[in-house]
Parts: C-alpha cells; sequence; structure tokens
C-alpha cells in the first residue's frame, strides 16, 4: 500500500551533539528543501512517528530517554542515526560518559554521514528510511496474515542467534522498569544461551520460518522451572503466549509442579501467569535493585 | 425523497470532500509560506498509513470513547443534511466533542489532559456564537428545521450579517485554526505535545482524522445555510469562508486562552447577541 511510502511522520531527538545536525535536520522543513512536499511530517510526539531520527552522541543521561522514545513508538518504525556523533560516537567517541553512536542502545536501520550532515543527506536517509519501512511493514503484514498457522515446535540449538535477538526486543520493556542492568536476559551473550540448550528444553513459535515467540524450561528434579515466555511485542495479545506455555508445560510430562520467577514490577505478566493457573508463593529480593515473585502450579 | 439525498450524499462524499478540504488546506499554507508543500492527496496517504500502524493505548477506554466521536460527528453531519432540527445538531455535535475530551481524559497523561482541558476553554468558548446563530436563523425563517431554513426564499446573510460575522469568528475556533488552535495544533506538533491528539495512534488517529473531515463538511454546510436562496453563491461562500480561515491560521500567533473566551464571547454578544436585537426591534417597530 501506499501508505507508507507517501507519508513518513519523524520524531527527532538530539542525544548530545553540539546541535550542528540538529539544526540541519529543521532546516529540511524550510522552505529551501521544504521535506513535507514528500510528506514529511515532524511530530515531536512518538507515537505518531514513523522514523526515529537521532543526532548525536548518546551519553548515560540520553540512554534512558532514548530507549523510551523507542519504546514508544508504534510498530513498524525505523530509526536514522544522523551524523559521525550517532552513527559511531564521533569525536566525542572516548570522552568517559558517552557510550558510543545510538546503535549501542537501539537498532538502527540508517546511517547518516557527515559532520554536520547536510540537509540533503538527512532527506536521503531519509527517503532510505521509508524503504526500510516498508519492507518491514509488509513481513509484519504477512506474518500477521499467516498467524493462525503458527507452529509450536521444539528449538535446536541453531535456532539460538534468532532467540537472543527476540530476547533483546521482547525485554525492551523490562529495561525500562528495571534498569538494563538489571535484566539477565538483556546480558546474556549468544555463548551462554547455547549452552543453556545443554540443559535446557526450548521451544519456539515460528511463522513462515520466522521465530516469533520461545520459552523455556528445566527439570529440577519433581519441579519443572519454566523461564523467559517471550512474544515479539508485534504479535502480543493473540494468544500465542498462552500456547507456547502450555507447548513448553507439556514438555515435561513426569513433574509434579512447575514454577516460574519473574520480578515484582511486572504486574501485566504477573496478572497474565495468574490466568494461566500459577500462584504466587513467596516473594524474596534477589537484587539491590530488583525483587522476584515465585510463582507455582500443580501439575494434575 | 429529495430529503434523503443531501444525507446520503454527505455520507458517501463527506469524508472525501473533507481530505480534499484538509489537503487544499496544507497545499495552501505552504504556498503561503513559499514552500511547495504536499500532493493534494496528502490526508488520504496519512490516514492511509495510520490505519496499518500498531494500535498503541494507555487504557482500551480511550479508543471507543473515539469511536463514539467520530460515530456522533457523523450523526450531527447527517442530521444537519437530513434536515432536521438546528437545535438538535447542536446538541449532537457537543456530544461529539464531549466524547472526545472524555477520550483524552481516559488516557491519563498531563499532556492529554492539558489538551482536553483546553478543548473543554475552547467548546465555551464557541458554543454561546453557535447556538446565537441558530436562533437568529429562526427569528428570520420562523423555524429551527434545517430543511425549512434552506427553502427560505430570502439571503439570510442578509438579515444577519452580524451573525454571520460571528459564526466565521467561531469557525476559526471549531476548525482548530490560529489564533485558537489551543487544545492541538495541524501545524506546532512540538507544543504540548500535540496536546488532545497525544495518546491516539494508529487507528484512532485515523478515526479522529476522518471525524475532523466529517466535521469540516458539516460547518461548511453550515455556512452554506446562510447563502441557501443562491445555490452557486452559498457554495463560492462556504469555500471563500474556508480560505479565510486558512489565510487567518498563516497570519496569526496563537491566543492564551483567557484572550480566545473573551473575544469569542464579545463577539457573540456584540456582533450576534447585536444582531439579534437589532432584528427584534425592527420587527416591532
Amino acid at each position: 500500500m501506499a501508505g507508507f511510502k507517501k507519508s513518513p511522520w519523524i520524531i527527532h531527538y538530539d542525544a548530545s551533539s553540539c546541535n550542528g545536525c540538529d539544526i540541519e535536520t529543521l532546516a529540511c522543513l524550510t522552505p529551501l528543501f521544504d521535506v513535507e512536499r514528500l510528506g514529511v511530517v515532524n511530530t515531536g510526539n512518538p507515537k505518531h512517528a514513523d522514523i526515529f531520527v537521532v543526532t548525536g552522541a548518546v551519553n548515560e543521561q540520553s540512554k534512558s530517554v532514548i530507549r523510551n522514545l523507542y519504546e514508544q513508538m508504534p510498530e513498524p518504525k525505523v530509526v536514522v542515526a544522523v551524523g559521525a556523533c550517532a552513527s559511531t560516537g564521533g569525536i566525542f567517541r572516548q570522552c568517559y560518559n558517552i557510550c558510543g553512536g545510538v546503535d549501542c542502545v537501539i537498532p538502527v536501520d540508517v546511517y547518516v554521514p557527515g559532520c554536520a550532515a547536510r540537509p540533503e543527506a538527512i532527506i536521503d536517509g531519509v527517503v532510505r528510511a521509508v524503504g526500510v519501512l516498508e519492507e518491514r511493514h509488509r513481513a509484519m503484514a504477512q506474518i500477521g496474515d499467516r498467524i493462525d498457522q503458527t507452529q509450536y515446535l521444539r528449538a535446536e540449538k541453531s535456532d539460538a542467534p534468532q532467540i537472543l535477538a527476540l530476547q533483546y526486543v521482547a525485554y525492551q520493556p523490562d529495561a525500562q522498569v528495571y534498569g538494563e542492568a538489571n535484566v539477565p536476559p538483556l546480558q546474556q551473550t549468544l555463548e551462554e544461551l547455547e549452552r543453556d540448550f545443554e540443559r535446557m528444553v526450548f521451544v519456539k513459535a515460528e511463522v513462515n520460518g520466522r521465530l516469533i515467540g520461545s520459552a523455556r524450561g528445566c527439570a529440577n528434579r519433581q519441579a519443572a522451572e519454566l523461564s523467559r515466555v517471550m512474544v515479539h511485542p508485534y504479535f502480543q495479545g493473540r494468544g500465542i503466549g498462552h500456547l507456547l506455555l502450555t507447548k513448553i508445560e507439556l514438555a515435561f510430562p513426569g513433574v509434579q509442579s512447575l514454577q516460574i520467577v519473574i520480578g515484582n514490577k511486572s504486574e501485566q505478566n504477573l496478572r497474565w501467569l495468574q490466568r494461566q493457573g500459577y500462584q504466587a508463593v513467596q516473594t524474596e529480593p534477589s537484587t539491590p535493585a530488583t525483587t522476584t515473585v515465585h510463582l507455582h502450579k500443580e501439575c494434575k | 425523497m429529495s430529503h434523503w439525498l443531501p444525507l446520503v450524499i454527505y455520507l458517501a462524499i463527506g469524508p472525501i470532500a473533507g481530505g480534499l478540504l484538509a489537503g487544499w488546506d496544507r497545499r495552501i499554507s505552504a504556498r503561503m509560506q513559499s514552500r511547495r508543500g504536499p500532493p493534494i492527496l496528502q490526508p488520504f496517504y496519512d490516514v492511509l498509513k495510520l490505519c496499518q500502524k500498531q494500535n498503541l493505548v494507555v487504557r482500551r477506554g480511550q479508543n471507543f470513547y473515539v469511536l463514539f466521536f467520530l460515530l456522533l460527528v457523523i450523526f450531527t453531519g447527517g442530521l444537519f443534511f437530513a434536515g432536521s432540527d438546528l437545535l438538535l445538531v447542536i446538541f449532537a455535535l457537543t456530544l461529539a466533542a464531549v466524547f472526545f475530551v472524555l477520550g483524552a481524559y481516559t488516557a491519563s497523561s498531563p499532556y492529554s489532559f492539558i489538551g482536553a482541558e483546553r478543548e473543554l476553554i475552547q467548546m465555551m468558548a464557541y458554543e454561546p456564537m453557535i447556538l446565537l446563530t441558530a436562533i437568529g436563523m429562526y427569528m428570520v425563517t420562523k423555524s429551527f428545521s434545517v430543511h425549512d431554513i434552506a427553502a427560505h426564499g430570502t439571503l439570510l446573510v442578509l438579515a444577519l450579517p452580524g451573525i454571520f460575522l460571528g459564526f466565521v469568528y467561531a469557525l476559526e475556533i471549531k476548525f482548530r485554526k490560529s489564533p485558537f488552535d489551543l487544545s492541538s495544533s495541524h501545524h506546532a506538533h512540538q507544543e504540548l505535545v500535540r496536546g488532545i491528539t497525544t495518546e491516539f495512534s494508529g487507528r484512532a488517529l485515523a478515526m479522529i482524522e476522518v471525524a475532523h473531515w466529517y466535521e469540516n463538511v458539516f460547518l461548511l454546510g453550515w455556512v452554506y445555510l446562510f447563502f441557501a436562496a443562491w445555490p452557486l453563491l452559498g457554495v463560492a461562500a462556504s469555500l471563500l469562508v474556508f480560505g479565510f480561515v486558512i489565510f487567518v491560521d498563516n497570519v496569526f500567533a496563537r491566543l492564551k486562552w483567557r484572550a480566545t473566551i473573551r473575544g469569542a464571547w464579545a463577539v457573540a454578544l456584540a456582533l450576534g447577541f447585536g444582531n439579534i436585537l437589532a432584528l427584534s426591534l425592527l420587527h416591532h417597530w
């Protein structure tokens, strides 16, 4: 459909630059360049935006703001890093408070070079971003159309990279609640995940060969400990989580009870698990920043 | 049968005409700022895209209210074009706006709260003038029915010049144009983060857009009523008023909410009530 190509709405955020790229981005709106003729609207509201334009290197303070803005944008969305600083950290790269380019916080789709990036280059970046946006929308729509054909299968070690990528996307809301450093799924490396395959059972939800959900669990004598039941944010609320949970529960036929441990501030997940028949049995502090809730379900 | 024809035309052509008007608005505004501006069909592209976006909500109730806003706006225009009672039309219009405000209040966010409060202030500002317009039309035609008013033989604007000007003033507020775009501006997307529409995304935002199209067509229909005796002049006057509203939008900066209310009420009193007073004095004389 023509919609995405003809109406890219932009939100732009200045992470911590010299404001050079920032001003050039606004220059695109002036009569000389007039990006509105391409349907571009500079919204200032993440909930209305399709393209997230970030200028400047990312420092410790802007990190959470960028993640927050990104999380508030509805799918499908694209990120454009404008200028040398936003792409790599630029001349601020070695500063004590700089963690690098925008891609150290959120996935970036288009990099616009320049210091400061010229308006022509920025417009070119936005046009490329529109291409990515369309592509992404098409892929999402294709999967969305076949959501009833989702397959729930055992995952193999070769699925690990896909599971890790999904994990990174699915646990972003938790990073906002607990802080990125306190969310173990976001800290896990590919090697660790691959090692997990030796002691845990993994299941996956797959459409058209693309992974949109996953869960894992390991047997512990009479009980099975389930963890990381996750669904891609775009496909949540369609019952995929429920079927994943059922599938992983069935993977442990001999056990007497099932256990899940989650953070106490994840209220939505807590309510969801209670609807699935789990009961909170105890709460205990796990790290200084987080308290965990232990949930329990008897097997018939 | 001819009773229902305008209604059917409104329901079918309303959003298309409204969308084209919105596109025209953006194009003309751009030209006034010496820019090229987007294509005329841009509002349709926007709505098409919004329909395909993910629907993010703070609370599920908010989109429910927006749906009612859209339905009631269509209902308002429907009543109007079916030739129903003008007072009923005003009542439905107010109810529609109230649902929009409720939707913004449901999405508990400070930005949408401010937008909702400002929308209420705007409603307080234009409501007296809209009511006086209906009363003025009644005084000339002896009927509140849109059908009878449209069938009246004389040009209403000749008897109601003050009310017409006051109504155009109220239209500035109703079209959400500068200097009265307090609750949500078409241009300043970064002030108060888009006011009343801040928390709406995807399909809900598309519904709000379509509701505005319907609303604009209905309001221009009301302008036509002032010139209903000469249909061609009526159409020309409606388009001219729309052009004037765009012009004013580009020329003026925004007013504060106090100035908006004071200005709107002063105009309603001087032009609206003054006109009605003059009419009744002439009548008794």
